[in-house]
């Protein structure tokens, strides 16, 4: 192709090359940028063999293009003219391709995208969800090209905005065009570009330049290297469009020197544009004479702010200018200078194409056209999207970007790298547009997002964020080069459970500071990670300074071991895993009951909090920590293991504790531990709370729970069951009696009613109740059609208990959606697996009956609202949607309260509205000096394993208050010896989670036989040496 | 790139070549340094002298260029840059049990060069690729699901 010299012999050559494109030759298109990392180069060689040795060159065209966005499934294909996607494959895979896709036209089943929400198989690109929830503007052709083809880049429209310009619009009207469409800067800081042109235009002198911002030195963003690998000419096009619009005749696109591929692409795309004419002298015939060079950053982030910018150009150390006077009006040099981001000039051609209003018909009202994003962290789809300005968040990341791997909580996305602000869950609904954002103290920035779930701390977070900009701060100016710094020491010293009581204040007052007075916008924004992860997530600051506690677990100074730190008793889960996987089971169970005296229990129906941040659930599956516990309770029964208990000498004091649940037993373990003498006293007929009244058997079998309280009442406990507290036996009585000390841990046991009209008709069930009469052996006769309604555990024990003493059909009825119900996962499973049908969303509003027995239910639908205060969205009926069902009995199961009609008329302790007692969060002392309270009496319904930590709070408190000691001392762990444990050979790489063994359906049905059957000790050992060891990788 | 061990005295008409280049344009110290490291590796003191005197630009000016840009290096650097991440993913999954492998085999401690200068070792912040975690690059080479055993056999396809 020689030079091109006027409009109509671009149309010439852009006619003919369409011309000498075959509509029926395929076209298999290999991403040559990211999936390089995964083998594409090896791929594309396996394509060009098998294309040779079969002689199919004629039929088959093999083209390295750009990124294809999709880059969580690397390494992509896409065979045209089918549109056929593949993804994760192999250069082994190819023969295949070759044979069954470009030969026969077959699809090959193994290397199609499979969505993991439906499990459909979805060949063609343009149906993947990933990317049909696209809006493909900037990245049209991304993908799609070889971007050093130039005759590809030109037969899709290439270079016809350069001629439109020239041929046909005056520097003003391209001014105009760029104003009318509302683009803005696209580098993070928003600025309107047309109107940035205008002012370069009317700035005085004749020099001028234009200049490409591809500095992209965020963490996670690779927008820009997309658009430069992928489609180089069209950010020269762009260039070339503004400096015909401003005056300028040279250009300089900075790039930086961690993108070699980019500046390789760029510069070929340079020399065919000067060979074509497209750059050099006299334009497509026109006046207009441009030439671009590039400039390669050398490593420093800062430069990629505007003036540090042009210093580094001019060959200098890349320190920011004072601004007034802006690159505008002085830039390069001292000339009239526009900058703008890589994305941002590739912006302007399909703005001149198709005009101004089509542009600005995308976007909000402030912020228009599209916006490229690249999705990073804990996210499924990692990869590039481009989307319309104004899409909520939440469609971005849970549609578009497929959610958070391995089922766990989002906790907030990261949006502008180290400029940006976090955003938390309850802000997810807002649109992704400048406004929207700076309001909430975050910023668009340049593109990166980066997600953070429930596992990711946030302290850290903003630590790691400081540390990058602290090292990268070019020292110039005082607020940024110390306030920095100091900001990365306190940030790291809370980190490492230094942190003191001012620190919180300090970053704030600090951050404000820098924010407001540093000289450029790495130091101006620099503080934003810090000032929005405190306003959103003060309590995890806290927690390291006041507890020395990583809510993630992922401290490492703070955390001996995930599984450990996060276990509300701290037990040592990794220790005691370790010593399962070597065979000393005994030493297992012995470790345990150093911090957890119901091994047997809490192996079975613990929440397992530990196994959520558990290290070896990012490899494959979290170990079976809580399985692995009742593995080693189970043997310690099986062989009459006797774990000596280290008993203090024995004091005078009588302790009175009112309740024999998790909460009651625990503390007196370890009030009897420090020699006092303990006396629980407990209404019911049986002792263990409710994990006798509430748990049932098929979950909880009678003997393991008392084995479990065996094991405590030998160090001298005394459980007096069939004795309630109140009128005849009072806690002033208790007193009178010589005890010193009282801990009330009474549980919530009251079920809530309905609060629907025909809510005590005969046949409908309070759910703990229920629960109850069961496990004592009442008999319950239901009928046939049950429905529960209640999504927690209470619910889901009712529904399985109603299928096993007969119901035929079971309803669970929930007003939230499954993500939000707060059961067991494993338990909902089992609940559907042993035929219980949830409906999600929906809620009762009347009974209805005939003599005096329930026998129809009214329910409407929900969806989900604003966000309230907890943090959870407001479930909000649909008006119209009331659907009816008949039904024999209805358990409602909807949340309980603890039943405080014991206390004494005159009692003077301190209760809530919800029935709570009020008490001192760190030691439990209520109202009344020597009285505690602890459990779900005080927190409402909660787990075993809080009711047990609150235990081990109020025993700790207890001997505090009866030795003359401030009540605050003991509260904190204090490091400890650990015990020595050798790595077991070599850690498996990949192995799944050993599975459960349970009883079968058949099995089940009628009876209220434990499901779960518990660990072999040969697959315990297998299970166990899963472990990571995170204790030894410190 | 190519090494040279610091007995040898670099080349300095390789330097005035890659001047001689840039005649006539402005602003070009970055880009000749560049160069220049991509030639040697590294950036010679003698070669910084020479860059000096011929771009008439002081001393103390081309030292803070050099001192201010990550990419120079003002000691001599193996012939292969090993970099091992250090990001979230790669860390999780047990990135730290690698780079002491490779620290253990070749002697080096990251930030340093082997004294027959065939590697040098950095750690990164993240290279992106978290989808292969554990990730170590060679040169221009990527190494997923990297464990300390698979280490050493890689490091001997290299001279």
């Amino acid at each position: 192709m020689g030079k091109i010299r006027t409009a109509d012999e671009l149309d010439s050559l852009r006619q003919s090359i369409i011309q000498k494109m075959d509509p029926n030759k395929s076209c298999v298109r290999i991403c040559m940028t990211g999936c390089r990392a995964y083998g594409a180069e090896e791929i594309r060689d396996a394509f060009n063999e098998e294309i040779s040795r079969r002689g199919l060159e004629d039929k088959v065209e093999i083209r390295e293009t750009g990124c294809h966005g999709f880059c969580a499934r690397a390494p992509v294909i896409v065979i045209e003219p089918q549109d056929i996607f593949y993804q994760q494959l192999t250069a082994d895979d190819v023969a295949d391709i070759v044979e069954k896709t470009l030969v026969k036209g077959d699809i090959v089943d193994r290397l199609v995208y499979v969505d993991p929400m439906t499990g459909e198989k979805i060949p063609f690109a343009h149906d993947v969800p990933f990317y049909k929830g696209q809006t493909k503007n900037v990245l049209r052709k991304c993908g799609i090209i070889d971007p050093t083809n130039l005759s590809h880049y030109i037969a899709r429209d290439g270079s016809a905005a350069l001629s439109k310009v020239l041929t046909t619009m005056s520097p003003e009207q391209v001014i105009e065009t760029v104003e009318r469409s509302g683009l803005r800067g696209r580098g993070g800081a928003g600025f309107p570009t047309g109107r940035k042109w205008r002012l370069v235009r009317s700035a005085a002198g004749d020099t001028k330049y234009v200049v490409c911002n591809g500095d992209e030195g965020d963490p996670g963003a690779f927008m820009d290297r997309a658009v430069l690998e992928g489609d180089p000419h069209s950010v020269l096009e762009g260039m070339l469009i503004a400096a015909y619009a401003i005056g300028a005749k040279v250009g300089y696109i900075y790039v930086r020197a961690e993108y070699p591929i980019a500046v390789e692409h760029l510069k070929i795309a340079i020399s065919q544009a000067e060979e074509l004419g497209f750059l050099g002298e006299n334009i497509l015939g026109s006046e207009f004479s441009f030439e671009i060079r590039i400039k390669e950053g050398a490593g420093a982030f800062v430069c990629g702010e505007e003036t540090a910018l042009l210093m580094s150009i001019e060959g200098e150390r890349g320190m920011p200018r004072p601004r007034p006077p802006f690159p505008a009006q002085s830039g390069l040099w001292g000339k009239p200078t526009n900058i703008n981001n890589v994305e941002t000039y590739a912006n302007i051609t399909s703005i001149i194409l198709n005009g101004a209003d089509w542009y600005s018909k995308m976007g909000t009202e402030t912020s228009k056209g599209t916006k490229i994003f690249s999705m990073a962290g804990k996210i499924n789809n990692t990869g590039l999207v481009e989307v319309p300005i104004g899409i909520p968040v939440r469609k971005v990341i849970f549609d578009i970007g497929g959610g958070i791997p391995k089922g766990r909580k989002f906790k907030a996305v990261q949006m502008g790298g180290p400029s940006g602000g976090c955003v938390p869950e309850r802000h997810l609904d807002l649109p992704i547009d400048y406004g929207s954002l700076e309001a909430i103290g975050s910023i668009m920035g340049s593109g990166g997002m980066i997600v953070l779930d429930e596992n990711t701390c946030a302290v850290d977070i903003a630590r790691y964020f400081l540390s990058f900009v602290q090292s990268e701060s070019c020292g110039k100016c005082t607020p940024c080069r110390l306030g920095t710094k100091v900001m990365l020491d306190t940030l790291t010293r809370i980190t490492q459970g230094e942190g003191s009581e001012d620190d919180i204040e300090l970053l704030e007052s600090l951050g404000e500071q820098v924010r407001d007075t540093s000289l450029c916008g790495l130091g101006r924004t620099c503080p934003n990670p810090v000032l929005t992860t405190i306003k959103y997530f003060r309590d995890e600051y806290e927690a390291h300074i006041k507890e020395k506690r990583c809510p993630a677990a992922s401290c490492e100074a703070l955390v001996y071991a995930p599984c450990e730190h996060t276990c509300p008793v701290n037990v040592d889960a990794v220790g005691y895993i370790a010593l399962i996987a070597e065979g000393r089971f005994e030493e297992a169970l012995h470790l345990i009951r150093q911090r957890n005296p119901l091994a047997g229990i809490c192996g079975r129906v613990c929440h397992h909090p530990c196994e959520v941040r558990c290290k070896r659930g990012e490899v494959d599956e979290p170990i079976a920590i809580a399985s692995l516990k009742r593995f080693a309770a189970d043997y310690g029964m099986e062989h009459r293991v006797e774990t000596k208990v280290d008993v203090s000498q024995p004091k005078l004091e009588k302790v009175a504790i009112i309740g024999s649940g998790p909460a009651g037993l625990t503390s007196a373990f370890h009030l009897a531990k420090q020699g006092y003498k303990v006396t629980i006293f407990e209404a019911l007929p049986v002792a263990g709370g409710m994990l006798v009244a509430g748990i049932p058997e098929y979950r909880l079998p009678r003997d393991i729970i008392q084995s479990d309280i065996n094991f405590i009442t030998s160090l001298g406990v005394e459980v007096k069951t069939k004795t309630p507290i109140g009128r005849d036996l009072s806690i002033d009585d208790l007193f009178e009696q010589g005890y010193k000390a009282v801990f009330i841990a009474v549980g919530a046991h009251k079920g809530q009613r309905l609060g629907v009209p025909g809510d005590n008709l005969k046949g409908v069930y309070d759910g703990v109740s229920f629960l109850r009469d069961v496990n004592l052996g009442k008999n319950v006769r239901l009928g046939g059609k049950i429905a529960v309604i209640g999504g927690g555990n209470v619910a889901v024990d009712a529904a399985r208990s109603a299928l096993r003493l007969g119901a035929k059909e079971v309803y669970i009825i929930y007003r939230r959606s499954r993500q939000e119900m707060p059961a067991n996962v494993e338990e909902i499973a089992e609940a559907e697996h042993e035929g219980a049908k949830i409906t999600y969303l929906a809620t009762p509003t009347k009974l209805s009956g005939e003599n005096g027995k329930v026998n129809s239910m009214e329910c409407v639908r929900m969806e989900l609202g604003e966000y309230d205060d907890s943090g959870r969205r407001r479930p909000v009926p649909i008006k119209g949607s009331e659907f009816s069902m008949d039904i024999d009995a209805v358990i409602a199961a909807i949340g309980q309260v603890p039943d405080l009609s014991f206390l004494l008329p005159d009692s003077d302790l301190e209760i809530t509205k919800g029935q709570t007692f009020v008490v001192d969060p760190l030691t439990l002392a209520t109202s009344r000096q020597g009285v505690f309270a602890g459990g779900d009496v005080v927190t409402g319904p909660a787990t075993v394993i809080e009711a047990m930590a609150a235990g081990e709070r109020a025993a700790i408190s207890i001997h505090n208050y009866l030795t003359g000691k401030s009540m605050t001392e003991g509260h904190l762990r204090q490091p400890e010896k650990r015990l020595e444990i050798p790595r077991a050979l070599e850690t498996p790489e990949e192995k799944e989670r050993v599975r459960m063994p349970t009883l079968t359906l058949k099995r089940r049905l009628g009876s209220f036989q434990e499901v779960n059957l518990g660990y072999s000790a040969q697959k315990a050992m297998e299970e166990a040496k899963r472990c990571l060891r995170c204790d030894l990788e410190r | 790139m190519k090494g040279r061990t610091k007995s040898q005295k670099p080349d300095l008409t390789k330097v005035d070549k890659i001047v001689s280049k840039y005649k006539g344009e402005r602003g070009v110290l970055i880009s000749v340094l560049q160069e220049v490291q991509a030639e040697f590796g590294w950036v010679p003191s003698q070669a910084i002298q020479r860059i000096a005197d011929v771009l008439e630009v002081s001393l103390g000016q081309v030292y803070g260029v050099l001192t201010f840009y990550a990419q120079f290096y003002l000691t001599p650097r193996g012939r292969n840059t090993i970099r091992v991440c250090r990001g979230t993913a790669c860390h999780v999954r047990g990135t730290k049990a690698n780079l002491r492998a490779v620290e253990r085999i070749l002697g080096i401690k990251e930030g340093e060069t082997t004294s027959d200068f065939k590697f040098s070792l950095e750690t990164v912040a993240c290279l992106g690729t978290c989808f292969l975690a554990p990730v170590m690059m060679i040169n221009r080479n990527y190494y997923g699901k990297l464990t300390p055993g698979k280490v050493e056999p890689i490091l001997k396809q290299y001279s």
